[in-house]
């Protein structure tokens, strides 16, 4: 963590050779800081020619995003400012943190694309209010990924897929919860599944006496998981399902769209959402409160949220959902990415079955659970 | 000595104050996990032991280019890339091993071969002509003993604090490598203080590790 935050320090400090320098700092895997160097840096400047980005990737999951904050945080702390981070994308468990301390700016009703920022997920994030706060720059969803020559009829609810399970040991994979947020979000939907308290646990307030609830849910978890291969991540999921130790895997979306596309997986495998369904999980465009380019911070990210771009760059180049309002992004997108994006997990699937994070009360007391009952 | 002091600080400290509560998570959550480490990193010892006596001991009949050289090479395989290339490497062959604590114990083994053949052994091998299974383990490695000795504890110290193997090769369920724990706690959670508890336990098996082998060295100092 501190490696990376000192690297984060190195790499921002390189002198500034333009009028205004834009420090964006990544907390997400190569391919989405590629984006933001060649795609939407260069998009952005053709615009706003006296801009110079700075992009800056920090590394993938979690701890990515954690060494962002862990650099804002030292900065608040020093009682420096300006902070040299200017746009930062973070998961949302940190964002959230980050709202809650007061570290980021309220510019979201700054932006010329205001109305296109919308749902859920923007209002509130692991029981934070971050409305205002954040911009998703994508939307990422977790699914079960199956292979069609093994499974004929994929599951179309939890029951299904346990019921598969128990009839086909071994042969069903996801990552636990130390193996990244995939596994998370699969155990958050076993749990809405098996308690039905969805809207308690993702809405509060906390109450400690949903704690038997939830302890039983993570009990015939530990059972599902005797017939289950637990597997080192999201890519050993995916890598097992295409070797066939696995046929059915519970895993992100764009990294399977990502893998097919690069040829690196087995095309038929596709993807499919099972009732009541598993978490979307954005990441978002922050901008620290002490940002040294704040107008320039908020003109990139609104450049963005353009359904244009967001249409070109996110959703036909990388098979990610939109970020922003997708009625006004999709019908930008051309047939052939419609039904890329869209196979097996339509858009209507998606409306009913993308399922919010719990708060962060009932996060931690359901991965508390799975440590002291699944171990 | 500044970081470890803020670290074992760190360690005894939950919102500012006082506590032992983090040592109470590692007691009730990662017990299991200490042994398992303990197990693994002293499996991964023995393992590294066993097959770099005997194939010093024949190592003691002539000096063989090509085998020194595969001892030392896995010492400048960085330990990412032997956890990728072991998980590889046998998941074909035995998928349920790459994951399991004796594929993490056997790339560890791997990785440290170098490390228990040092040149020491294989100098006070060469000077001993040919020979037998016999002249290795009553000539040999009595000879060798303090410097085996010296292996061992670093073998074990580092393979106590392995982080990229365990990562690379061990599955996202069941007992875990102590350092995988470290970065669940932080990444996962950012909880550094219980990060920490645990860092604080990983330098005392280490230590401990330590304190066994100078035990051993100051008697015999003391009688010489």
């Amino acid at each position: 963590m501190l490696m990376r935050a000192l690297v984060l320090l190195l790499a921002l400090a390189v002198p500034a050779s333009a009028a205004t320098r834009l420090n964006v700092a990544i907390g997400a895997d190569v391919n989405v800081v590629e984006v933001h160097k060649t795609v939407l840096g260069p998009g952005f400047k053709a615009q706003v020619p006296d801009v110079e980005l700075n992009v800056v990737g920090t590394g993938t999951g979690e701890p990515a995003s954690r060494a962002i904050y862990t650099k804002i945080k030292a900065q608040a702390d020093a009682g420096r400012a300006p902070w040299d981070i200017d746009v930062a994308l973070v998961s949302m468990a940190v964002a959230s943190q980050m709202v809650k301390e007061g570290l980021l700016l309220r510019y979201v009703p700054q932006m010329k694309n205001a109305a296109l920022v919308k749902g859920a997920e923007v209002k509130e994030a692991f029981g934070v209010n971050v409305d205002g706060y954040v911009v998703p720059m994508f939307q990422n969803q977790i699914a079960i990924a199956y292979n069609p020559a093994k499974v004929p009829a994929p599951p179309k609810t939890f029951d299904d897929l346990a019921k598969w399970v128990a009839a086909n040991p071994g042969k069903f994979g996801y990552n636990g919860i130390k193996g990244g947020v995939s596994g998370v979000g699969f155990t958050m939907g076993w749990v809405y599944w098996k308690t039905g308290l969805y809207k308690q646990l993702t809405q509060g307030p906390f109450d400690r006496s949903r704690e038997g609830a939830i302890r039983e849910a993570i009990t015939a978890l530990r059972d599902f998981n005797k017939n289950v291969l637990v597997t080192n991540g999201n890519a050993g999921t995916l890598d097992a399902l295409n070797r066939g130790e696995i046929a059915m895997g519970a895993v992100w979306i764009d990294q399977l769209v990502a893998w097919k596309n690069e040829g690196r997986m087995d095309p038929s495998i596709t993807p499919v959402l099972p009732a009541p369904g598993l978490p979307i999980y954005p990441l978002y465009l922050v901008v620290p409160r002490e940002a040294a380019s704040r107008e320039a911070a908020v003109r990139y990210v609104d450049y963005i949220a353009t359904p244009e771009v967001q249409a070109k760059a996110i959703v036909e180049r990388f098979g990610w959902y939109p970020g922003v309002d997708a009625d006004r992004v999709l019908p930008l997108i051309s047939a052939k990415s419609r039904e890329l994006l869209f196979k097996g997990v339509s858009a209507d699937d998606l409306a009913r079955y993308s399922r919010q994070m719990p708060i962060k009360e009932y996060h931690d007391l359901i991965t508390l659970a799975y440590e002291e009952i699944v171990r | 000595m500044w970081p470890l002091a803020v670290s074992i600080a760190a360690s005894f400290t939950r919102a500012g104050a006082f506590t032992l509560a983090n040592y109470g998570t590692v007691w009730r959550l990662y017990l299991r996990d200490v042994g398992y480490t303990l197990g693994v990193a002293a499996a991964g010892s023995a393992l590294t032991f066993a097959i770099a006596i005997p194939v010093c001991g024949w190592l003691r009949a002539r000096a063989f280019g090509p085998v020194e050289f595969l001892l030392k090479v896995p010492l400048f395989v960085p330990f990412v890339v032997v956890g990728h290339a072991l998980r590889v490497f046998l998941s074909p062959w035995a998928p349920g091993l790459a994951g399991s604590w004796t594929g993490i114990a056997l790339a560890l083994a791997w990785k440290h071969l170098g490390l228990a053949a040092d040149e020491s052994q294989l100098e006070a091998a060469r000077n001993f002509g040919a020979g037998t299974a016999r002249l290795t383990r009553d000539v040999l490695v009595p000879m060798a003993g303090p410097s085996l000795a010296v292996s061992a504890v670093l073998i074990f110290s580092s393979m106590l604090a392995s982080f990229s193997i365990p990562l690379m090769m061990g599955r996202g369920g069941g007992a875990q490598m102590l350092m995988i724990d470290v970065y669940y706690r932080f990444g996962q959670h950012g909880d550094f203080e219980t990060a920490a508890a645990l860092g604080v336990v990983g330098y005392l098996m280490a230590m401990g590790a330590a304190l066994v082998y100078l035990r051993r060295l100051t008697p015999r100092r003391g009688g010489s």
